[in-house]
């Protein structure tokens, strides 16, 4: 039996209705435009992360300004050290193919820092198949030299055993096995 | 006698519109860089096949190595990245951490700084008979079934179809539920943005053709990087070898893609 009183279901109904369109209008108002593109994220959100500014480039296009370090870097043993761990991100240097920024050079006690970083033997951790290292100041003494020395006084930076092969051509000397 | 005056006026506005318009649009080119689709000429790519195509989505696959073998604790890869994203002194995306092993089977771990400044100098603060020292670089996983992801209660943080973990900064909340999701502990809540931050295996230089920072620096090759889907690349070569290849905490089921050579068993 139809009741006379159904307004309040029409209210309620209504009501229900409003309530369902302002939320879809909310959604519609308040979700991201690419949310969903892949999953429950902002698909832009990628992209975004992919045109982060690249600020280390390689040894490379370091290189192909610098020929004169080229040619002794990439003929000593440390070729495969990165020029901008010493030297300073790319970017700091080179922004849209022009000089920006002098990068650093380092220079005496700074170097040696630099080169006990990797070749210091009190480290245990290191394996000897994997790099040669040294003890200081035990190194300078069996080397004859004074224990004020900074390694590259020795070892050329780029090449470690560039001077010290020239050095042992000329003098004659033979390496004992 | 008005309306040739009218059409002048009209001409000129026109014209004055156009040279304004021109100018505007001038100097927009001059301040948006090119779009660096196929990357940089100048700088040869490091993993084959990304430059020169469509990047696909859907059908990438990428594995880290890290040989611990090969690993001297010299910290470049922690300088480089600090560098590449401008990391915050204290926070760390990647850090190595150096073991120690005595007789007792004792494990003594530290990670000064996160070897930031490398290791200069052994450990003075133990006196034990060593048994055995080594380094472990630590990065983000890049689990397949990442835990931060699951606890992100605002889907800021998300996995990408092509494998990469990644955070959206500009939907973060900084709640940093997803930091102690991590088992890793990989994530930190910047103090500058508030937002959650981690390392992406420089995705941004990925999608480029070139290698994650840490890798490109690292003087020994302990890091390696590359695509599974080529056959010659080292890690597919590594993966399909009799190597041995350990996870970090495995039995957390989140199946890392990050992979270690030379594991010893006392690293968690």
């Amino acid at each position: 039996m139809p009741s006379r009183y159904n307004s309040h279901i029409k209210r309620i109904i209504l009501g229900l209705v409003v309530f369902a369109a302002l939320g879809f209008a909310a959604k519609l108002v308040l979700t991201p435009k690419s949310f969903g593109k892949y999953g429950p994220y902002r698909g832009d959100a990628i992209d975004e992360e992919a045109a982060l500014e690249i600020r280390h480039k390689t040894n490379a296009s370091c290189l192909s300004c610098h020929p004169y370090e080229a040619k002794i870097h990439l003929a000593g043993l440390h070729k495969t050290i990165s020029c901008e761990f010493c030297h300073g991100p790319y970017a700091d240097h080179v922004k849209d193919g022009k000089v920006y920024g002098k990068l650093p050079v380092k220079k005496k006690e700074e170097i040696k820092v630099l080169c006990l970083r990797c070749h210091n033997k009190a480290i245990q951790a290191r394996p000897g198949e994997v790099i040669k290292t040294v003890v200081m100041p035990e190194h300078l003494e069996t080397q004859k030299v004074k224990v004020s020395h900074t390694c590259d006084q020795c070892h050329h930076v780029h090449a470690p055993l560039k001077y010290i092969n020239r050095a042992k051509q000329i003098v004659g000397i033979k390496e004992k096995n | 006698m008005g309306e040739p005056d009218m059409k002048l006026d009209k001409e000129r506005r026109a014209f004055i519109k156009k040279v304004l318009n021109g100018a505007i649009a001038g100097s927009l080119l001059l301040v948006i860089p090119m779009p660096a689709g196929g990357g940089d000429p100048g700088v040869p790519e490091q993993i084959p096949g990304i430059r020169g195509k469509k990047w696909d989505m859907f059908h990438q696959r990428f594995a880290f190595i890290v040989d611990i073998t090969r690993c001297i604790g010299c910290g470049s890869c922690c300088v480089a990245d600090r560098r590449e994203f401008n990391v915050p002194d204290g926070y760390y995306r990647t850090w190595v951490e150096r073991y120690l092993k005595d007789f007792d089977d004792q494990v003594y771990v530290d990670s000064p700084n996160g070897g930031f400044d490398g290791y200069q100098a052994p450990r003075t603060d133990i006196n034990v008979e060593v048994r055995d020292t080594f380094f472990v670089p630590k990065l983000c996983n890049m689990c397949k079934e990442p835990p931060c992801v699951q606890v992100c209660p605002v889907g800021a943080t998300f996995k990408t179809p092509d494998g990469f973990v990644l955070v959206d900064r500009k939907r973060c909340v900084g709640c940093a539920y997803c930091i102690q999701a991590c088992p890793y502990s990989a994530r930190f809540l910047d103090p500058v943005t508030r937002t959650a931050e981690k390392c992406t295996w420089c995705y941004h230089r990925v999608r480029k053709g070139l290698l994650p920072v840490c890798v490109n620096v690292c003087p020994t090759g302990a890091r390696k990087f590359g695509d599974l889907n080529d056959k010659n690349s080292e890690v597919y070569k590594l993966l399909h070898e009799h190597e041995v290849l350990t996870v970090l905490k495995k039995d957390m089921g989140t199946y890392p893609a990050l992979y270690y050579k030379g594991l010893r068993r006392e690293v968690v």
